[in-house]
């Protein structure tokens, strides 16, 4: 299975906190002198259990994402990747955990985001690459658990597949401890 | 990372592979034609152009900065895209774009809905997005991802085939038909019958623009809004001689809003059943041969009627009708209607059931229609602004699936309605609904306000109709409840720009995205336009009454409701209001609300809704003189504005001939405006003026819009020509809203012009003090 569009998410210590108005100008702030190519900003707050506040690129989105009605950082790769699957799986992650870092150092925020780095969301966003079966599970495992042992320690968290077939395939990562995303990222790179 | 090659990428290949027995044969054709043309237009073996062309008619649109282009609010900035390539002329193949998927009637199964989401999710933001033609639009696209897309709708007997490009659109249809109480009969076979028999036929090739077409069941009600529309049915009964009722159409063609309104004209009061597809293939030939092909801004076909006469056109399409081969598809058909007959999932109840929730009562209230089938109900979904995300849709899949048999469509409000919901399930779908935030009441209201995409992603938006219509909403939501009906039931619509996607010239109150300086600084405005008419099929236009700050319409807004609470004598509608009370009368009481505060003592007007972007300050630092200069080209607008502001005052009063005369005035003030930048001591001689303007600003290119070209300029060549030649109301009507973008087009000018002017500032000083032409 080669491994492609792979979305993490990073959920918010503090979702009530969060003003989407100020994500939006942040990210708005981003987009100049950006190395990534970011083309715009859109405003979803109208609507629930979705995107909030979208960071649109080329290569990769973030959002404000209150799907699954919990607020968190998405990280939407969305262009083909080459390596191992496990090089995808990692570069994705530490992609996100970064992203994570730089908003809660973000001075833009009068309402700092604080993430929860010990609970994850892993989904691979093609239905036809990885079905969200029993059998893509087995093919991903081994290599997610290896991203996640060198962030973690081996022992250091749990998987749960969430196997409804009509969403796309995820995993929820929960640590054991209490990472912080500088650990983590650090563990990574 | 892999240079992107995502129409060979193996999730492409699944698609392609898996799908391929569950297509027909012809849409997988298409499909497949358009993978190859993708390929070889990587291959630089197909042009810009026709590129463009070919996937606009899969539906495949532009968006927002796909010039490779974006404004920070102080610089416009190259956005690198990895390619040099296009995907038409100045459009970046890297930059993504948006999809139009075409429902037919806004019919929806629930399995449709469902890939529709899956959709937007892998390959879009994660919204689905219904428009004001019962489509449903994907953004954020990229153009490799749409043959997968396109195969994966196809799966579930979804076409994008024709969406956009100049071809026939989405064909619309009340979206209670079948179930409405006061319909002539269900029209909705008769709108897949439309659909299925013009999508891809030889005769709708070969249109200078595209053609829009809606049926719908009745005169009075509001949902087809056949008047608006290029050919418009309206269902009709006839009683024959042996007393057997007939159905046929009501046949009106060349209606349509856009920057100019025109009103539909009536073909014929009865086109039989049997008669109806074969008449419309010879309109169509009609408009395919004889409409405009080279001038875009004159080829809908309403141009066509309108030059010929209806009298003349009609001719000409009963001539071509004549000479039509007969074809076994045109009655065919009649034996499909049967078909579209839907059934209930669930028995019928006996009421809907008593509760204590208040909140349930009041959403009753404006979402619940009883249907015509006793014991049946339609629910209207209200989305705001038209958006649900995946999630949301999925859960209303499976709402549908537990109380109805695929009986979901979109609607021209941007809703989704549940049609055949049992009275005895209402509580429970209302819970269902509540429990995934879909149980908003309001629908049909003042806070349902339409509004097209506008600067959020559409490359024509001026303003942030989205960003307004949001907070309009916002404000409106809080104080619904306690409204008099009256207010309650008015209709809000918002466009970006003229082109009226958000049909704001069929609202009560309409908006739409115009741009202006502010000394010296450029400001988001809105036209307001007011008391158009929504029932009757979109009944009546509302006439602009005048620009309007970004930041001040919700003050206005309020001021208006106000006005018109306080104003209006009992039972009086807000057409009848805003016409008793006059438009010069209504702008004067809003005056205070509107003003706009200068730059130092509130920043915040110089900013869009939706944006913390400046909207777009002019250069800095130019030269007393070149000021001076500007103020004269400012002082001539403003005397522009006022002219045609006085030419509305006297149309409404009925005197035609006057507000004809002032609205070309109103031109000849602009024109001599913008002159001034060039030549101070230009003569008042309308031809001397027009000579001057035309020589530096119409041959030069100068005044010309940059997506719609030389069309505002036309108006006044045209207005110029036909000076003095007596008007009917229409005629008089058509000047008026033609003045009225005219004056907005020279404003844009000025700014254009204003915003280069540190460059071409030497030049143009120097052009100034010597009278000669830059």
């Amino acid at each position: 299975m080669d491994l492609q569009y792979l979305n993490w998410k990073v959920y918010l210590d503090n979702p009530a906190e969060a003003e989407p108005d100020e994500w939006f100008k942040v990210w708005n702030d981003w987009i100049p002198d950006a190395p990534e190519i970011f083309i715009d900003v859109a405003d979803y707050k109208h609507v629930q259990d979705g995107p909030v506040i979208l960071l649109v690129g080329h290569y990769v989105n973030y959002s404000l994402d209150a799907g699954g009605r919990e607020l968190g950082l998405l990280y939407d790769y969305k262009h083909p990747l080459e390596g191992s699957n496990e090089d995808k799986i990692k570069s994705g992650l530490l992609g996100t955990l970064r992203v994570a870092k730089r908003l809660e150092d973000e001075a833009g925020f009068k309402h700092k985001p604080k993430f929860n780095a010990g609970s994850l969301r892993f989904i691979v966003n093609s239905r036809a690459i990885a079905p969200n079966s029993a059998e893509t599970l087995e093919a991903v495992k081994p290599e997610l658990a290896k991203v996640l042992s060198k962030a973690f320690g081996a022992d250091g968290f749990t998987l749960e597949h969430l196997s409804d077939p009509r969403q796309r395939f995820t995993v929820q990562v929960t640590a054991k401890g209490n990472p912080s995303l500088a650990d983590l990222i650090q563990r990574l790179a | 990372m892999k240079d992107l090659d995502l129409v060979s990428s193996h999730a492409a290949a699944h698609w392609k592979t898996a799908l391929s027995d569950r297509l027909d044969p012809k849409w997988r054709e298409d499909i497949d034609k358009f993978e190859l043309d993708i390929l070889l237009k990587k291959k630089g073996k197909v042009e810009d152009r026709v590129f463009a062309e070919t996937r606009l008619r899969m539906g495949a649109y532009g968006q927002r900065y796909d010039n490779g282009h974006r404004h920070d609010g102080n610089e416009s900035r190259v956005i690198p895209f990895p390619t040099d390539l296009n995907k038409g002329p100045e459009t970046k193949w890297d930059a993504p774009g948006m999809e139009r998927i075409k429902l037919p009637w806004g019919g929806m199964s629930a399995e449709q809905l469902e890939v529709m989401a899956q959709l937007a999710e892998e390959y879009s933001d994660g919204i689905l997005h219904v428009t004001t033609r019962q489509d449903i639009q994907l953004h954020y696209i990229h153009i490799e991802n749409c043959p997968s897309m396109f195969r994966r709708l196809a799966a579930v007997n979804i076409t994008t085939r024709e969406a956009c490009g100049n071809s026939v659109r989405n064909v619309t249809a009340c979206p209670i038909a079948g179930v409405c109480r006061e319909e002539a009969f269900d029209v909705t076979g008769y709108a897949n019958a439309v659909f299925k028999y013009l999508l891809g036929h030889p005769d709708v090739q070969d249109f200078g623009r595209k053609f829009k077409i809606a049926l719908s069941g009745c005169k009075h009600n509001p949902c087809g809004l056949t008047n608006i529309h290029d050919l418009g049915l309206t269902a009709v009964v006839r009683t024959q001689a042996d007393g057997t009722v007939k159905r046929g159409f009501e046949y009106v063609v060349g209606g349509g809003l856009g920057a100019v309104t025109y009103d539909a004209k009536l073909f014929s009061d009865y086109v039989p059943e049997e008669e109806v597809l074969a008449l419309t293939q010879a309109t169509c030939r009609v408009y395919a041969r004889l409409g405009e092909k080279k001038k875009r801004h004159r080829a809908r076909i309403k141009f066509l009627v309108a030059d010929m006469g209806i009298d003349k056109f009609r001719e000409e399409v009963l001539a071509e009708r004549a000479k039509l081969p007969n074809d076994p598809r045109w009655t065919e058909f009649l034996a499909t209607l049967p078909k579209f007959e839907e059934k209930p999932l669930r028995p019928a109840g006996k009421g809907i059931p008593k509760t204590n929730d208040a909140a349930f009562d009041f959403w009753c209230l404006t979402n619940v229609y009883p249907q015509k089938q006793d014991g049946f109900l339609t629910v209207t979904v209200t989305l705001p602004m038209g958006d649900i995300t995946c999630n949301q849709a999925r859960a209303l899949v499976d709402i549908s699936r537990k109380y109805l048999k695929d009986t979901m469509r979109t609607t021209v409000e941007q809703n989704i309605v549940l049609r055949w919901v049992s009275e005895a399930d209402l509580y429970n779908v209302y819970n269902d609904l509540k429990a995934i935030d879909l149980a908003q009441p309001g629908a049909a209201s003042i806070v349902d306000i339409t509004a097209c995409p506008g600067t959020d992603t559409c490359k024509l938006g001026v303003s942030s109709s989205r960003g307004l219509a949001a907070e309009l909403r916002t404000r409106l939501a809080t104080k619904f409840v306690q409204m008099d009906e009256a207010v309650r039931n008015l209709r809000i619509k918002v466009s970006g720009c003229f082109n009226s996607c958000g049909q704001q010239h069929i609202a009560d109150i309409g908006f739409f995205g115009i741009s202006r300086n502010v000394a010296g600084y450029i400001v988001p405005h809105f036209q307001m336009v007011l008391g158009g008419e929504f029932i009757n099929n979109g009944g009546r236009y509302g006439l602009a009454t005048g620009g309007i700050a970004s930041k001040a319409i919700p003050g206005v807004v309020d001021k208006l409701l106000d006005l018109y609470m306080t104003g209006k004598t009992k039972g009086e509608g807000f057409r009848h209001w805003v016409e008793r009370t006059g438009k010069a009368a209504i702008m004067q009481a809003v005056a205070d609300v509107a003003a706009v505060p200068a730059y130092d003592k509130d920043k915040s007007y110089y900013t869009d809704w939706g944006s913390v972007r400046e909207y777009n300050v002019k250069d800095k630092g130019m030269g007393e003189c070149a000021g001076e200069v500007v103020s004269l080209t400012e002082f001539g607008l403003k005397a522009a504005d006022r002219e045609v502001f006085e030419a509305q005052i006297k149309f409404d009063a009925g005197d035609w001939k006057s507000a004809s005369k002032l609205a070309y005035q109103a031109m000849l003030f602009a024109a001599q405006g913008l002159v001034k930048m060039y030549n101070i001591d230009i003569s008042d001689d309308a031809d001397k003026v027009m000579a001057e303007w035309k020589e530096r600003f119409y041959d030069t290119q100068k005044f010309f819009d940059p997506f719609a070209g030389p069309r505002f300029a036309q108006f006044y060549i045209h207005a110029h020509d036909e000076r003095g030649a007596e008007l009917d109301k229409e005629k008089a009507s058509r000047l008026l809203q033609e003045s009225m973008l005219f004056i907005e087009a020279a404003h844009s000018c000025n700014l254009r012009l204003s915003m280069g002017a540190e460059k071409g500032k030497e030049g143009i000083l120097a052009a100034t003090k010597s009278g000669s032409k830059a």
